[in-house]
């Protein structure tokens, strides 16, 4: 067994361990649940630290760790695992979330044993969603993912919880069963019949432009949705909100980057044509959720739903960077997955600590907190303006990536989006000025700042937040040899761009 | 020590850090003495590169870098290029923020946060000398962000008092807006150029190659223009500086006078043969300028509030920088970057001596100081001499350098700037004559006023000198010209050429109206004329007291974007979510009668359970949440089986 599996399923065997265990005993179920997800993320480390990222001279993607067993042989299809440069740093980012969400999670006290039953077999979808290379086993992960998000959303939930968990269900859904009718149609049309995402990667030179547009659109409809790209994303605020925080923390911070994941491994690299055709429309879509989701951010009143329609703004950006089909713009769109995970991800931590101890979002409720808590001040002021990109955290360089790969594509819709940024800065800042700043609202004298728990899990995602602003090449290194490669695959298409 | 210039940034930043986790908060705090030292050592380096770089004894420019990260085949790089501007701001920088942060011993002595002030104080100038070495524009933009975010950050220091706290947005925003455009400009370059190493495009430049077509110049030029305008308060940006008196006044002195604003000229003069290659751009440079140093001369006349009154005069003056620079007179814009860094820093510690010392900022409420504070009075009277330009102080020899590039590129606009001049003598000596001359009017804020410890006098004493001298030093056979200077590529450097020998004289008379004008107003211990004209000429008054209004235009821009807002989330909440909600709820509904058709024919009755509910309610998708989940479930399973059909039968 390779270690992606050690690390797509030793959520699982935690997850199983976990239904042995009497439900009384919650410090067990915490810690076997947390030490789940921590073998899970040290196994990431160990993939990571024997991946070779290449050179940007490279002739074809390098797909390394790869696991390839026959599953099912009557229809060719593989147990087949791979990572490159595009999928390894989101399934760091996604067990290194999870750990962090986990100890997070330990807060939590009603059905313990169920809630942490299901955000493990959550990661271990999540995960397989990476790592997979076979269409077929890249669905069933996909799905994985639905049923345990369902559950932790309508059980945990806040007050709307079931509404949220059934329009979260019902869309993502909706959108899978085209990307399904979409798998199937490449399943057929390639010879022989092959859910091999590499080997399919060979076949768009032969599919019509035509068949690669309507399979295109069915896979972007599973995509879309998950991203969210406009108009596709109503569910997103509401589910939000009623998450959780932990679960709300890996809903922004991993389940949104597996739409754009998805994006760049099928819609660019299997249905070229297609994405070419619909890029027009989707550098429109990516514009849209910039300034749209900016000015609906800057509209809300509850901190948790304004972090949440950032998300919205924040991955226009990811698909400003996609649209620019470069190497710039790809590298820009990747980081800014990772640092979208890493920021928003904090981001929501810090609303729930507030939540926790205040029990209302609302950011008119509060007033010159950061006198009374001024490690929460520091640390939330921090990730908001790493959200708002700022120089020296890890926003800037990504943000900065994609206007600037985006920018010799699409000029004016580069240009417009660019105001996206201004109302970014203008509702965080008002945000921080209204909790933080100003007269000490004495309602709150009982409130206490961070605690051990919250800390531990909040303050490793604030050091990287500086360490990849400062030092991106952590980061970036990993990737950009896979970027360029994938960015050049295609010489004869996308003329207009280059 | 050139070949070390790259510590002095990374001092100030590894001090700021060593405070902001170091040692203990509180008002004994003994960790802001780390700050000075900082500080110091870095005065220290930047003098010893100043005095070899005049001397002729270090070849400039220097130019060093390290990769930073790349991305496809472009490696970004992180590095320094020192040449003549960068040594004379690492100068000014370096000095201005050791006097301030002397200075903020005594003026913060006592505060609870003191340690937080240092190491917000020292991260500043981390981030302005960074900006001031930087060889590549994209470190020059992160560098002008992070010193715009220190400028917040002191700006709200005192945060719990609401003006700060809404000051320092203000702030932040407006700069931003600025930002935008360098933000723009910066990608119209790098898309045209290919890099944004000012080392390479200089290089270019210099060489004649055609990288940047006109128009492509002229839109980076204008794009550019507009971020100084933000960061550097210029026409019609510069809404947020006088706001941003609410910070402690060493900070004014520092970033909101002496250093940071000055940041967007720097930034003109840095891409400079971008502007020379762009006439168009150029123009806008000189005529943003001419209108921001006139527009705000004349608001300064107005003004009661002291700190107010300097910031009025810092637009002012930054505008005749950019119009030293728009006009061609690169080396008499810069010169007077430095002199104005000088005086107008006095100016300003000199105004905190005073607000120090009669807990006020309203010039009404002050009066006869000058008895009072006597280092003070004498200090604050040498720097308004050298900001009216009286003859062979500082101010005079950079002022009249503009001036004589302004005439030779157009009479009309030195008229204007001329004008301004005498403005600018008149509202610094209203200010001297209001604050520290004639009678008393708060005789309890009098009694209670004393001069200020030496912590505080020693800078100022420091500054005053620099003021008087350093004009002289440094025109003083062409040293600056020596060291600053610009090649123009296309002719138009009008600076060798001659102006008429009348030109001086007449700066000269405008100071003596100036002064005899606030002699007669302001000189006579009652205020009962300058209240009658203020009657008189109420209309303009207002509107002046109203910075033209400006603010009620961008306040009208942020309440229309919240209305936009407001409509946005409308629009998201009630139409794009109805859409899918109600189309959910009809493709249910088909799903439903679906079901009743299967369980009708199939089934055979067994309708009663889920597909009546479902069906009944497919008005609002609320309704759904009494399907069940399993439903769904079940769809996944039958796509599974169908699937598996449509695989086995093939």
């Amino acid at each position: 067994m390779g270690i992606l599996s050690v690390v797509i399923f030793s959520p699982l065997i935690a997850a199983i361990a976990l239904l042995f265990l009497p439900k009384e005993k919650t410090s067990w179920i915490r810690g076997v649940g947390v030490a789940g997800t921590a073998v899970s993320c040290i196994a990431s480390v160990f993939a990571f630290l024997a991946f070779d990222p290449g050179t940007t001279q490279m002739t074809s993607l390098s797909i390394q760790l790869t696991e390839k067993l026959v599953w099912i042989p009557t229809f060719n299809i593989h147990y087949y695992l791979g990572v490159d440069g595009l999928s390894l740093p989101l399934v760091i980012l996604t067990t290194f979330l999870c750990l962090l969400a986990a100890i997070y999670s330990c807060g939590i006290e009603l059905r313990v044993k169920e809630f942490f039953f299901w955000y493990l077999i959550l990661e271990v979808g999540m995960v397989g969603v990476f790592c997979a290379l076979d269409l077929f086993l890249f669905y069933m992960f996909w799905e994985i993912t639905l049923v345990p998000m369902y559950f932790l959303i309508g059980v945990w939930g806040g007050p709307k919880k079931e509404y949220a968990a059934i329009k979260f269900f019902l869309f993502t859904l909706f959108g899978s069963v085209f990307m399904l009718l979409g798998i199937l149609a490449v399943y057929f049309a390639s010879e022989p019949n092959s859910f091999d995402m590499i080997e399919l990667m060979r076949y768009s030179g032969t599919w019509s432009r035509e068949f690669q547009i309507i399979v295109f659109l069915g896979f972007y409809l599973g995509f879309a949705i998950k991203v969210p790209a406009f108009p596709f994303h109503t569910w997103l605020p509401l589910a939000h909100v009623e998450a959780p925080t932990p679960v709300s923390v890996i809903l922004a911070a991993v389940l949104l980057k597996m739409g754009t994941y998805g994006l760049l491994r099928v819609s660019y690299g299997i249905l070229p044509l297609g994405f070419e055709w619909f890029l027009p429309a989707f550098v429109l879509i990516a514009f849209i959720n910039i300034v749209y989701g900016a000015l609906c951010a800057m509209a809300q009143t509850d901190m948790k739903k304004m972090v949440a329609y950032s998300s919205i703004n924040h991955m226009g950006y990811c698909m400003l960077g996609i649209a620019a089909v470069s190497a710039t713009g790809f590298n820009g769109a990747m980081l800014q997955m990772i640092n979208h995970g890493i920021i928003t991800g904090a981001l929501f931590m810090f609303v729930g600590v507030i939540y926790d101890r205040a029990h209302t979002r609302d950011i008119g409720a509060f007033g010159g907190l950061g006198a009374k808590l001024p490690v929460y001040a520091a640390l939330m002021s921090l990730a908001c303006f790493a959200s708002l990109g700022l120089p020296g955290l890890s926003g800037f360089v990504s943000e900065f990536l994609c206007f600037l790969g985006a920018f010799k594509a699409w000029k004016l819709y580069t240009i417009l989006s660019v105001s996206g940024l201004l109302v970014t800065a203008a509702f965080f800042l008002r945000m921080l000025q209204k909790v933080f700043l100003g007269p000490f609202n004495e309602k709150w004298a009982g409130l206490r700042d961070m605690n051990a728990r919250e800390l531990i899990s909040v303050v490793p995602l604030c050091v990287l937040m500086v360490l990849f602003g400062v030092w991106p090449s952590f980061l970036i290194d990993i990737m950009n040899p896979t970027m360029t490669v994938f960015a050049g695959m295609f010489p004869g298409l996308f003329q207009g761009l280059r | 020590m050139l070949e070390q210039v790259h510590w002095i940034p990374l001092i100030p930043l590894l001090a700021s850090l060593a405070i902001l986790f170091g040692g203990k908060e509180g008002p004994h705090s003994k960790m802001p003495l780390l700050g000075v030292a900082a500080m110091g050592w870095c005065l220290l380096q930047s003098s010893w590169i100043l005095f070899h770089a005049l001397t002729g004894r270090y070849a400039l420019p220097y130019y060093h870098t390290i990769p930073w990260f790349s991305y496809g085949d472009y490696v970004m790089t992180l590095g320094v290029l020192i040449d003549g501007p960068a040594v004379v701001m690492l100068f000014v920088v370096t000095l201005v923020s050791f006097l301030v942060q002397l200075y903020s011993l005594g003026y913060m002595h006592g505060d609870p946060r003191l340690k937080r002030y240092y190491a917000f104080l020292s991260f500043f100038t981390a981030a302005m000398l960074g900006l001031v070495v930087s060889s590549n524009l994209f470190v020059f933009f992160a560098c002008w962000e992070l010193v715009g975010v220190s400028s917040y950050l002191l700006i709200g220091f005192w945060f719990e008092k609401p003006g700060p706290a809404y000051a320092s947005k203000k702030a932040f925003i407006t700069t931003k807006l600025g930002d935008l455009g360098f933000f723009i400009g910066l990608m119209i370059l790098y898309t045209q150029a290919g890099t944004l190493d000012l080392s390479m495009l200089a290089e270019r430049a210099k060489l004649g190659i055609e990288y940047l077509p006109l128009e492509v110049a002229t839109a980076v030029g204008i794009c550019f223009l507009i971020g100084a305008a933000g960061k550097s308060a210029q026409v019609p940006l510069f809404i947020w500086l006088p706001d941003a008196m609410e910070g402690p006044t060493p900070v004014s002195a520092l970033i909101h006078a002496a250093t940071m604003v000055a940041a967007g000229i720097y930034l003109v003069a840095r891409t400079y043969f971008i502007y020379d290659a762009a006439p168009l751009a150029m123009g806008a440079v000189a005529w943003v300028g001419l209108f921001t140093a006139l527009l705000a001369a004349t608001m300064a006349v107005v003004a009661y509030d002291i700190k107010r009154v300097l910031a009025f005069s810092t637009i002012s003056q930054l505008g005749y920088m950019m119009l030293g620079l728009g006009v061609y007179g690169y080396t008499a814009g810069l010169f007077h970057l430095t002199t104005h860094a000088f005086f107008k820093a006095l100016l300003f510690l000199g105004a905190g001596s005073v607000i120090h010392a009669v807990h006020t900022n309203d010039m009404r409420e002050m009066g006869g100081l000058s008895k009072r504070m006597p280092a003070t009075f004498l200090t604050m009277a040498i720097g308004t001499l050298a900001i009216s330009g009286f003859p062979f102080l500082s101010g005079w020899y950079s002022k009249e350098a503009i001036l004589h590039a302004v005439y030779l590129h157009n009479p009309m606009m030195w008229l204007v700037a001329l004008g301004t001049a005498g403005l600018t003598t008149f509202y610094m000596f209203r200010l001297v004559y209001l604050t520290f001359l004639g009678q008393s009017r708060d005789h309890h804020r009098w009694d209670h006023a004393h001069e200020s410890p030496p912590v505080m006098t020693v800078p100022l004493w420091t500054l005053a000198a620099l003021s008087i001298g350093s004009g002289f030093l440094l025109e003083h056979e062409g040293l600056f010209a020596k060291l600053v200077s610009f090649e123009s590529g296309h002719g138009g450097g009008h600076e060798a050429a001659h102006a008429p020998v009348w030109l001086g004289a007449a700066a000269v008379a405008v100071f003596a109206a100036g002064l005899a004008a606030a002699h007669r107003l302001y000189g006579r211990g009652d205020l009962s004329l300058a209240k009658s004209l203020r009657e008189r000429f109420a209309l303009a008054a207002d509107a002046l007291e109203a910075r033209y209004y400006f603010d009620d235009f961008f306040l009208w821009l942020v309440s229309l974007s919240d209305r936009l807002a407001a409509a946005m989330h409308w629009f998201d909440d009630q139409i794009v979510d109805a859409i899918f909600v109600d189309g959910w709820a009809l493709v249910t509904r088909a799903v439903a009668e679906a079901h009743r058709f299967f369980d009708d024919f199939v089934v055979d009755g067994a309708v009663d359970g889920v597909g009546a509910v479902t069906r009944d309610g497919g008005g609002v998708l609320h309704r759904l949440v009494r399907g069940q989940v399993q439903e769904y479930l079940m769809y996944v399973a039958l796509a599974m089986c169908l699937f598996t059909i449509i695989l086995t039968t093939r």
